[in-house]
């Protein structure tokens, strides 16, 4: 596995929280429950400008693969715990830790697909 | 999405139950708003919550930029869901001298819950924890005491009778 650190992956990550930020606004329900407990929540044109800022930041391959997947999982780039995917729970194999498999700056689970981060 | 059901306090409820004394700031050394977030990140590293505050104080600042999260009368409940934290957790912090943090009513916060979570698709916990927060809080009483509260226990004993009131 190539080194994958949090620094290439940062703009990845951030847009994740942008993506889960605008999926929670768009949801009527969630949107409105804020509202009812008394928070202002304004300003979604705001989001998806910075969302195409940081999409601007992401390599094209990873950004390819990450919103593919994003129509699969809500959740796509997942922290390696230990030696397992925090996706899908499923142990890495060791010689995935050790590859350097086309020089890419990110991995992939073999099981489920999701871009791994290291803490 | 899935529709989220907010339940009533239980007979443990959720914030106690989320309650850290490493989260835990008796008394933010910040005065304005911007650094009062840092400070209250910075207890998420202290806290092995994170090891990334910056990129979880951007979570956090998109999450402001969208409408202060200063609900008035004195309290402020910042939140953010953020890909680096590794699990659910609320900073509870307390400023006797007030932040500008915004609010509705123009008056100065005193007393902060941040919540952190890391995205999840069916999370109803956080959306709860924040319902029970600023039900925590409704009671002008409970309120001042919490102010008062300069120790952790103190602050778990309140919160706990707060959520049976």
């Amino acid at each position: 596995m190539s080194e994958t650190t949090y620094e290439g992956l940062d703009a990845l990550v951030q847009l994740q929280d942008v993506d889960c930020l605008i999926k929670e606004l768009k949801d009527p329900e969630m949107a409105s429950h804020e509202v009812k407990l008394g928070f202002s929540v304004e300003g979604i044109s705001g989001l998806e400008r910075t969302r195409e800022r940081l999409a601007s930041q992401v390599d094209g391959r990873l950004l390819q693969t990450y919103e593919r997947m994003s129509r699969r999982f809500f959740r796509v780039i997942v922290p390696i715990a230990g030696r397992v995917c925090s996706g899908c729970r499923i142990s890495l194999p060791t010689s995935s830790f050790n590859r350097n498999s086309d020089g890419a700056s990110y991995d992939l689970c073999e099981n489920c697909g999701r871009i791994l981060y290291r803490r | 999405m899935s529709p989220v059901t907010i339940a009533p306090p239980r007979s443990t409820p959720l914030l106690w139950q989320h309650l850290q004394q490493a989260l835990f700031i008796s008394e933010l050394k910040s005065k304005r708003k911007s650094s009062a977030l840092e400070e209250m990140v910075s207890a998420l590293v202290t806290a092995e919550v994170t090891r990334h505050p910056d990129g979880v104080l951007d979570a956090v600042r998109r999450r402001e930029a969208l409408g202060s999260t200063g609900l008035g009368k004195g309290i402020a409940v910042p939140h953010a869901r953020s890909t680096l934290v590794t699990e659910r957790a609320i900073v509870v912090a307390r400023s006797p001298k007030g932040i500008d943090f915004e609010s509705p009513d123009g008056l100065p916060s005193h007393l902060f819950f941040m919540i952190v979570a890391p995205p999840l698709e069916r999370d109803p916990v956080y959306l709860n924890l924040l319902a029970e927060i600023v039900r925590s809080v409704r009671l002008a009483k409970t309120r001042q005491r919490l102010l008062d509260a300069t120790n952790f226990a103190a602050l778990r004993r309140i919160l706990h009778e707060a959520a049976h009131e």
